[in-house]
């Protein structure tokens, strides 16, 4: 798909794609900062259940959590194939008025589109990380059902926003998962909450005796908190880097 | 071999290529070596400077090993203090010192040196039985009474409404509390320490002199009930037939234990059974077992006393007149219910004593009652070794440094100061024989103990006045028994101060010794440009002479000044002069030197994993769990190679990088399956190394492990081999057949000797024995005789090819052409690395013999794993960065554990030493122990120089500096895990876990690094010496 060039022109540091910019409406602007907030208050909330029974508890909050990434992916952030028709619609200013059938070309273009990456995020995604997680150390014979839904939720968190900005394509998956793509807010909730599932590891260890050191509620928590952290991040203070490995 | 026969085709090469060469003028066909005059000379010269640049090298990093030696040692000297354990015993006929009222020794009947008091005696134990448990309860504000509180009045009722039977009095432990440590306390009369030199060090016995001994030896009939850890300590001391053990491990079953005792112990109580025994050991664990499940302040601790209570009733009961009758709790718990530490609750015990003649008395009426706390009167629990010994005759054992007990021997009036007076006396004089026998042993200073000796000699003045007086008075005996105490607790504060204190001025100097090394290290690994073999020589010179001027200094010192140690000094100094001579050197190299920091996400990782680890090692927890950290490492870094693999242009780099990443995570979890839990991972593992968590044999389907890995792993291997055309020569001989036969008879070991240990075959065992031994050497000779015999003497896995044009398939591996055909130069691509990787699959077949057949899988994965990293280095172009030698690093630790190991002194597998031989043989059998113990640390360091070399041009310039590079970062991950391991344990000395976690990870984190030096240097680098040469044989070295 794309061609060899531009894979030279990403690793020589050129920005040969812009980072995603959220839709430039006013909801949008406003929902982007109280979106994290509303999946943290409800983990925040939902903390005490997960805890003490995860398998119901996460499997419960899966569907809030879904509704809202979808809602997130909807209002604020440009469907796949159409950053540059967005960009361009952003200049002139005159965004007012989209023209007939707003409902149904709200739905065409975004609900049904952010429902489709809920869907290829629950299945795709999940077991790609849950095999990761098990490779990670996760118990293999046991807690299937623990580890399942911890790779749903960071599944949910990172990579919904991803498939509905950048869809299923093959090349730009590469580019994602190899680090290429310029750092925003969406490529932040990736980085966030999978940098924050690797350091939720960490706490379970020690001898606390706390009972939310169980399986896998610490991975769950730092993936919620990296999520709202990338994004935040990713969208302010590193938005257009890149990583660098070399 | 210039002109020798065995290289005629490198000949007709070389002629072939240097026509080829001079016809096209191809600038990157690095070619074969000249043939002028000129050229071999200057071949000459170049092999003479790579031999010279090789020596320096070994004996750079030879005294970067020396540093660690000297570091190690200063540390360990002032932390790992060590107690002599003397085989002397105490003999009944045989007092200690003259006895002056009449009596006559020898007689266990009687009294060995002092009449007995008593002819029997029961002896419980129950364990953890705090000191308030037992005294009543006295609110404090509006404090309300625990569940541990009043449940158990027995003790404190008898004593307060009959002094003279019984007393109860606090009962001091000595940490660490844990009951294996107590009972060697109980039983001994001495400190703990560490390590008690001497001893057997595998084994749990006590070999020492000790009451139980000298009952036993007096042909008293030992009864035990309870606990199972006195077998372990006591092997054989008991009666057969009535004694009972139980598994004091299952710490949730609170009444298993209890009852048994109790079903045994009271039908032995009974009148016509009391001529069966003569001392019966009671172990209790219940009220252990309850505050480790539940905690001390729980309904279940009230039931458990409640019991306890009943039990001792029931025994005072029944227990005849000539009887004493002795309830203790070998330590207390913490708030937790949990012990082994030093806090006040964890060492206050309880002790009793009970007796049906009125025996007992108080040197004053406000002592009647007994202690409201455990601070008032307490008595250590070494005074009990004393007091028991000589209420039942016995000699007081030679290594006692407790005092006879004043209720147990003041009279029932309480004014027997004579009696008194006399067992003080005989305990002191025990004692003063002990020291001098420890001085004379240890060759101690006479200084050391000054303080003590003048007490004695005061002591046995006031004794000599009062011998020489016909009636002495009550006072002049308080005096003597004065006198006498006086000594006894100035002696033991000495012990204390000689076995149980650190010396920190060591211990900071030894640390000092070791951050200097890894600056050092630190700034050789990665803060040089270019070359190391052009720098190590100015830091080799300038570094000697440091040292030995610091020799010098540190010399003059130690004479200069007697007070510090001529050792510490020395050593100090030396190192400290080497330290400042390679500082001076860096100054004088100072344009070479670069930030040793790191400026790539590569280099970040390795820092981060390395200080990750080292930071983690100063809780408990994270070295408990360091093989899951390990775990969890190895697998990040497979994740990142694998994103930097899709960053990769080229696809074919792209879709190996891929691969090898993802082999290599899927690799280090199926090899994360084997696990041999430590006891401090308890209920969250399950041990899988051996057939069951309470075995230590194979199971059946275990023995098909190493099977596996002989048919498998050197197919593995040649397809590493195979990539490049490099699996012909001496490869196909040793991997396709050597290896494999070596790896198969491995196998066919473990199966003998499972055979052998099932006893499969009844009968045949001799014959078993001597087939599997023969096995196993034939093995080590493949490995390292054959192994090494085709190491040095192989050519470098090439051949040629001559095509015609035009059938060129193979475009990397074509170096010249010339007219109408092509040469091909197959394995090219890859000739040092294919040469020099040989070395590893030889040491690799040496460590998996002697793994256990779950551990022989765990190096087999190792190995694969190896060679996977090689090629994730190469398509990712990481040779260069520090993450190569410090992810071996990570896996060396980590394939540690999976080879059923932890950093603890019990998983050393001794038996190790057996496999190829039958009876202990120096120096084999530690070197064994080493192989199987650090083996996988031993192979990820062989692997090290590999991973520069691994498909690098053969003419690379500075691939031996390359080589030092890429080893000094390997041992400097060690270096910095050995410094942090050192200094949590030094900084952590009063924590209730020394013992049990940082002190082993300390010593497992030095040993390795000092094991890895060895094999780095004088494996890994010195193997690199044959294999260049070897590739120089054909390549020339211009």
């Amino acid at each position: 798909m794309t061609p060899t060039n531009t894979v030279t022109d990403l690793s020589k540091g050129k920005p040969s794609e812009p980072p995603i910019e959220i839709l430039n409406n006013e909801t949008a602007r406003i929902y982007t900062h109280i979106h994290p907030v509303l999946v943290l208050s409800l983990y925040a909330l939902r903390f005490k259940a997960i805890v003490a029974d995860p398998v119901p508890a996460l499997t419960n909050t899966l569907i809030p959590l879904g509704v809202m990434q979808i809602a997130f992916a909807a209002i604020c952030l440009p469907p796949t194939g159409s950053e540059a028709v967005v960009a361009e619609k952003r200049k002139p200013g005159e965004k007012k008025k989209p023209g007939q059938g707003k409902v149904a070309s709200a739905v065409n273009g975004k609900v049904i589109p952010a429902f489709l990456s809920l869907a290829i995020s629950t299945l795709a995604a999940t077991p790609i990380l849950m095999l990761t997680l098990i490779l990670f150390g996760a118990p293999i014979s046991t807690h299937h059902w623990h580890t399942l839904l911890a790779a749903a939720h960071i599944s949910l968190l990172a990579v919904v926003p991803l498939i509905y900005v950048h869809g299923v394509d093959g090349e730009k998956w590469r580019e994602i998962v190899a680090c290429l793509l310029p750092i925003d807010e969406v490529y932040g909730c990736l980085i966030g909450s999978v940098l924050g599932a690797w350091l939720g590891a960490v706490p379970i260890p020690l001898d606390w005796d706390r009972e939310w050191q169980k399986w896998p509620v610490t991975i769950v928590t730092g993936a919620y908190i990296g999520f709202a952290v990338g994004k935040l991040v990713g969208g302010t203070l590193l938005k257009g880097k890149k990583i660098k490995f070399e | 071999m210039e002109d020798g026969e065995p290289l005629p085709s490198y000949e007709g090469i070389a002629a072939a290529f240097a026509k080829a060469k001079a016809e096209k003028e191809r600038e990157e066909a690095q070619g074969l070596k000249g043939r002028s005059a000129d050229a071999a000379a200057a071949n000459k010269l170049g092999e003479v400077h790579f031999k010279a640049a090789h020596g320096l090298i070994v004996a750079f990093f030879s005294w970067i090993l020396i540093l660690h030696v000297l570091g190690i040692y200063l540390f360990t000297s002032g932390f790992l203090l060590t107690r002599l354990v003397l085989d002397q015993k105490s003999e009944c006929s045989v007092p200690p010192v003259e006895l002056s009222h009449a009596y006559t020794p020898g007689s266990s009947e009687a009294g060995c040196w002092h009449p007995r008091t008593f002819k029997k005696a029961i002896v419980i134990i129950v364990d953890a039985l705090r000191y308030d448990f037992t005294v009543p309860f006295h609110p404090t504000g509006s404090e309300q009474p625990h569940y541990f509180h009043n449940a158990i009045p027995v003790l404190y009722e008898t004593a307060v409404n009959n002094p003279n039977n019984a007393f109860l009095l606090p009962f001091i432990a000595d940490p660490p509390t844990t009951t294996l440590q107590r009972l060697k306390g109980l039983t001994t009369g001495t400190l703990p320490t560490f390590i008690d030199a001497g001893s057997n060090f595998a084994g749990t016995a006590i070999e020492e002199d000790n009451l139980v001994a000298q009952l036993r030896n007096a042909s008293r009939r030992l009864v035990h009930l309870g606990d199972d850890t006195w077998h372990a300590l006591f092997p054989g001391y008991f009666d057969p037939n009535l004694t009972r053990a139980y598994d004091s491990f299952n710490v949730w079953d609170l009444h298993t234990l209890d009852n048994g005792v109790n079903e045994h112990i009271f039908p032995l109580l009974h009148p016509s059974n009391t001529s069966k025994w003569d001392v019966i050991f009671g172990h209790y664990l219940g009220v252990d077992h309850a505050g480790h499940r539940y905690g001390p302040d729980h309904p279940a601790m009230t039931a458990k006393l409640n019991q306890m209570d009943g039990v001792i009733r029931k025994m005072i009961d029944q227990v005849d007149d000539s009887t004493l009758l002795v309830v203790m709790g070998d330590h207390g718990m913490d708030a937790k219910g949990d012990h082994g530490g030093e806090s006040d609750d964890e060492i206050q015990a309880a002790l009793w004593m009970y007796s049906k003649q009125r025996l007992f008395g108080r040197s004053s009426p406000a002592y009647r009652t007994p202690p409201a706390t455990a601070k008032e009167r307490p008595v250590a629990q070494i005074d009990l070794v004393s007091t028991l010994s000589l209420l039942l005759g016995m000699p007081v054992p030679f290594n006692n440094l407790g005092a006879p007990i004043e209720e147990a021997f003041i009279g029932a009036k309480g004014d027997d100061y004579a009696n008194l007076a006399r067992v003080n006396r005989l305990t002191a004089a025990q004692i003063h024989r002990y020291q001098h026998d420890y001085a004379l042993a240890r060759g101690l200073d006479e200084s050391l103990r000054a303080s003590s000796l003048s007490l004695w000699k005061a002591a046995a003045e006031t004794w000599d006045k009062v011998s020489a007086t016909k009636k002495p008075t009550r006072d002049q005996f308080k005096a003597a028994v004065q006198t006498f105490s006086a000594y006894q607790v100035e002696t033991l504060s000495i012990c204390r101060a000689l076995w149980a204190r650190f010396d920190i001025p060591r211990m900071l100097h030894g640390v000092e010794v070791l951050v200097f090394t890894l600056i050092i290290l630190a700034i050789y690994a990665r803060g040089l440009q270019g070359d190391r073999t052009e720098l190590t020589p100015a830091l080799l010179v300038r570094g000697l002479a440091g040292a030995v001027l610091g020799a010098v200094v540190g010399a003059g010192f130690g004479f200069a000044v007697p007070d510090l140690p001529l050792a510490h000094t020395l050593v100090y100094c030396t190192s400290v002069g080497g330290a400042v001579g390679m500082g001076t050197a860096f100054w004088y190299i100072r344009r070479r030197l670069s930030s040793p920091l790191p400026n790539t996400i590569w280099g970040w990782v390795s820092v981060i994993f390395t200080l990750a680890l080292s930071v983690g090692f100063a809780a408990n927890s994270f070295t408990i769990w360091e093989d899951e950290i390990l775990l969890h490492f190895l697998c990040t870094f497979g994740v990142l190679t694998m994103i930097s693999s899709f960053r990769q242009k080229n696809t074919i780099d792209r879709a190996l990088g891929v691969y090898h990443s993802i082999l290599f995570i899927v690799l280090t979890r199926v090899a994360s399956l084997s696990r041999l839990c430590r006891e401090e991972q308890m209920p969250y593992c399950k041990s899988t190394y051996y057939a069951s968590t309470t075995s230590s044999t194979s199971a059946m389907w275990q023995l098909a492990i190493p099977y596996a890995v002989a048919f498998l792993l050197p197919n593995f291997i040649r397809s590493y081999y195979k990539g490049t055309r490099s699996h012909q020569g001496s490869a196909v001989l040793w991997i396709d057949f050597a290896l494999r036969f070596g790896l198969l008879l491995s196998a066919a070991y473990w199966t003998i000797d499972a055979a052998d240990d099932g006893e499969w075959y009844p009968g045949y065992s001799e014959m078993l024995k001597t087939t599997k031994i023969i096995i196993a050497q034939i093995t080590f000779a493949i490995a390292l005789a054959f192994g090494y015999s085709t190491f040095s003497w192989a050519k470098p896995l090439l051949t040629i090819e001559t095509k015609a044009r035009g059938s060129e398939e193979s475009a990397g591996q074509v170096v010249a052409d010339g007219g109408t055909s092509s040469i091909t130069i197959l394995g090219y691509a890859n000739v040092h690395g294919s040469r020099y990787a040989l070395l590893i699959t030889m040491w690799m077949l040496a460590i998996f013999l002697v793994q256990k057949p779950m551990g022989a899988g765990a190096i087999g994965i190792a190995a694969w794993q190896i060679f996977s990293l090689f090629e994730i280095m190469d398509t990712n172009k990481l040779s260069d960065t520090p993450i190569g030698p410090v992810v071996l690093g990570l896996l060396g630790s980590f394939h540690f554990f999976k080879t059923g190991h932890q950093a603890t002194l019990s998983s050393i597998q001794w038996e190790s030493a057996f496999i190829p031989l039958r009876a202990i043989k120096y120096p084999w059998s530690p070197l064994l122990v080493i192989l199987n113990e650090f083996g996988a640390q031993i192979l990820c360091a062989v692997a090290v120089p590999a991973i520069v070399l691994w498909k690098q041009p053969p003419k690379k310039k500075g691939l031996l500096g390359d080589v030092a590079k890429a080893m000094a970062t390997h041992l400097l991950f060690y270096a910095v895990i050995n410094l942090a391991t050192t200094m949590w344990a030094g900084h952590l000395r009063r924590h209730l876990m020394l013992y049990r976690i940082f002190n082993p990870r300390f010593m497992v984190g030095a040993v390795v690094l000092l094991v890895v030096d060895v094999v780095g240097i004088f494996i890994a680098i010195g193997g690199t010496r044959w294999s260049f040469l070897s590739v120089a044989e054909v390549f020339g070295w211009t």
